[in-house]
This record gives C-alpha cells, sequence and structure tokens, in this order.
C-alpha cells in the first residue's frame, strides 16, 4: 500500500498557477483577520440585524427606517475601510 | 492549459447548476419576500410590499414563539448529537466483538427517509399501541402522552432528532479520528498526560475543524426540520413543537400566503447564515496576535 500511494505523482493544485495574486488580508480595529468581503459581509449583516431592531422598537416611536439605513450605510464605510 | 482555466472548466457544470437550482431560487424567494402574494386571494398578483412583510415579522408573536422553541430544540438536540456522536465514534475505534455489527445497526437511521421517522416514531409513541408508553408506563408508572403533554412532546422530537442525525456525526468524527497521526498522542502519553489532558489539548483542537463542520450541518438540518415533526405531532400540542419550518409550511401551503412565508424564510435563512458565522468567527478563524 506504501510503495502504491509513492508512485502515485503529485497531483496537480488546480487553484494555484502561480500567478494568483493572494487575498489581500487586514489588521484594523475588528478583532479577526478579515479581507474585504468578510467585512462587506459583517456590515451586511449588521444592516439587517438593526432593520430588524429598528422596526421592532425605534419605528413605532416615529423614526423612520430610512435613518437606520443612513446610519447602517455609515457603519459600512466605517467597517469596510477601517476594520 | 493553463490549470487555472482547467480548473475553472472542470468547475463550470457544478456554477451552472448551483446558479440555476441554487442561487436563481434564492433570489426569488428575496424577491417575493418584498411582496404581498397570495395566488388564491380576490387579487391573486404579487403586489409591491416594501419591506412590509419583514415589518409584520418583528410583531408576528407566532412566529417569535415557534423561534423561540426552534432554538432550544436546536440547542438541545445538535449539542447531544455531537456529545453521543463523539462517544459513539471513540467508541467504534477501539475493537470489540460485533464491532462491525453494531456500527452497520446504528448507521441504518440515516437511510430512513424523514417522514418515515415521523411515522415510525408516531407509531412508537402513540398511547395504547406505542412501545414507549407502554415501557414508561410499565417501568416508571409515567403516563406518556404527546397529544397532551407539550413538554413530552418537546422531548420526544429532540429525541427523535437525535435517533435519527446522531450516526451522520459519528461517521463524520470516526472519519476525523481515523485521520490523526499518532505521534502527538504517544508523546503525550510519554510526557504523562492524563486521558482527559489528551483529549482536552490534543484531540479536540485537532478534529475542531471536523466538529465544527458537523455542527454546521446539523445546525443548518435542524433550524429547516419539517417533515418528522410534521407526521410526529403536527407541530402541537396548542405551538409546543411548531419549529420554525413547520411555521413557515403551514403560513405557505394552507394560507397560500407566499410572500410572508417567503420573508420568514429570508429572516431563518439570515439567522441560521449568523450563527454559523459567528460560531466560526468563534471557534476557527485566526486572531490577530495580542498587543504588548
Amino acid at each position: 500500500m506504501a510503495s502504491k500511494i509513492e508512485n502515485i505523482e503529485k497531483p496537480i493544485d488546480i487553484l494555484d498557477d502561480g500567478k494568483a495574486p493572494p487575498i489581500a488580508e487586514k489588521s484594523g480595529f475588528l478583532p479577526i483577520e478579515t479581507n474585504w468581503f468578510d467585512r462587506l459581509f459583517i456590515s451586511v449583516v449588521i444592516w439587517v440585524a438593526m432593520s430588524l431592531l429598528w422596526f421592532r422598537f425605534v419605528e413605532p416611536m416615529g423614526l423612520s427606517i430610512w435613518i437606520s439605513n443612513v446610519i447602517a450605510l455609515t457603519l459600512a464605510t466605517f467597517i469596510i475601510a477601517k476594520g | 492549459m493553463k490549470s487555472n482555466t482547467f480548473g475553472w472548466i472542470l468547475l463550470a457544470p457544478t456554477i451552472v447548476v448551483l446558479f440555476f437550482f441554487g442561487v436563481l431560487p434564492f433570489l426569488y424567494v428575496v424577491y417575493v419576500s418584498f411582496h404581498q402574494w397570495n395566488p388564491f386571494a380576490a387579487n391573486p398578483n404579487m403586489i409591491y410590499n416594501a419591506a412590509g412583510n419583514f415589518r409584520q415579522i418583528v410583531f408576528d408573536s407566532a412566529f417569535l414563539a415557534s423561534l423561540g422553541v426552534t432554538v432550544a430544540f436546536v440547542f438541545f438536540a445538535v449539542l447531544t448529537e455531537v456529545v453521543v456522536g463523539y462517544v459513539l465514534a471513540q467508541a467504534f475505534m477501539s475493537d470489540f466483538p460485533g464491532k462491525a455489527f453494531f456500527r452497520t445497526i446504528h448507521t441504518l437511521p440515516l437511510i430512513i427517509a424523514p417522514i418515515i421517522v415521523g411515522s415510525i416514531w408516531k407509531l412508537m409513541t402513540t398511547p395504547s399501541i406505542g412501545i414507549i408508553p407502554h415501557l414508561l408506563q410499565s417501568s416508571v408508572g409515567f403516563d406518556l402522552n404527546i397529544g397532551q403533554s407539550a413538554a413530552a412532546a418537546f422531548i420526544i422530537t429532540i429525541t427523535m432528532d437525535i435517533w435519527h442525525w446522531t450516526p451522520l456525526v459519528t461517521l463524520t468524527l470516526i472519519a476525523a479520528l481515523v485521520s490523526l497521526p499518532p505521534d502527538p498522542f504517544e508523546q503525550a502519553q510519554i510526557d504523562g498526560a492524563g486521558k482527559w489532558q489528551i483529549f482536552w489539548h490534543i484531540t479536540l483542537p485537532m478534529i475542531a475543524p471536523a466538529v465544527m463542520a458537523t455542527v454546521f450541518i446539523r445546525l443548518m438540518d435542524a433550524l429547516r426540520i419539517v417533515d418528522e415533526v410534521l407526521m410526529l405531532t403536527g407541530g402541537g400540542p396548542g405551538s409546543a413543537t411548531r419549529y420554525i419550518g413547520v411555521h413557515i409550511f403551514r403560513e405557505v401551503f394552507p394560507r397560500t400566503n407566499y410572500g410572508y412565508g417567503s420573508a420568514i424564510s429570508v429572516v431563518v435563512l439570515y439567522l441560521t447564515i449568523v450563527v454559523c458565522w459567528l460560531l466560526y468567527t468563534g471557534m476557527l478563524a485566526p486572531r490577530k496576535p495580542r498587543k504588548g
């Protein structure tokens, strides 16, 4: 069995052609290493959570959901840029 | 041919199939979730509702109650499955008489369709004819009736899920345990580490990715449980086992409220993704080195 394994040629790594740029990991204020897509994902998650909580607790007091959207957009810009 | 291009050619059929059967239906559900749509109502057309369905969801007490019991169900079911699955995997790692037989027997629930699992457990738990109420009555004098007791129905649905899906956890953890290199364990034993220390400091960190993958699979499955529960309890008694999948089913099919049902589905998908992401971030994601 061991000799069979040794005879197998080196498998082709289809994702590594030696030219693909590495994904840029960034070190911002978030406690984990993130790339731009991670930070976009975190922003969308926060936006949806904020919207649902706004609908439940803040909108009945008369404040429009657009205020939440503006806050979420500002926060998203900050997270993507500095996160 | 560049290896990268070759890779994309190999991936192309999967991407095309995923796009048509995964991405497009998902986008359609998101689209429908922003509409009022009941094809059997006086106006069968889709009416744009903006975020109206989502506004309704956060005040829907039936939805919130259903979310609560679903979270409890998922927590107890998945936790028990992982613990029992690990114990069984460790048991199957050692040799004992009849090991192959028991391993086959314990895997059998996996190949049974969920609706059949529901009907089997319905037969086993029906008072007067079921084996479980009979045994409980004759051994400890407990009168099990899942049609009347909310707690009993809840516990029986969890037990059914554990019975059905623990073998999957066992199989994945066996695969993880088999692939572990022996060297760290030998070194730990030479250094005098106890069984608990070996488990906590060597086994668990090494199988953590497999455990997390299993937890994700089970978490997503448990969150969308419908057919087994619908068959066993129908979501009752009252709303004791009206899990989120059952709630969506009742909203979409008997009431044909497609828009609102889609909105609930989108919220549940959001919650599933967030929970999985938080688990991944908490357990596996690379952390920044601490300063100072």
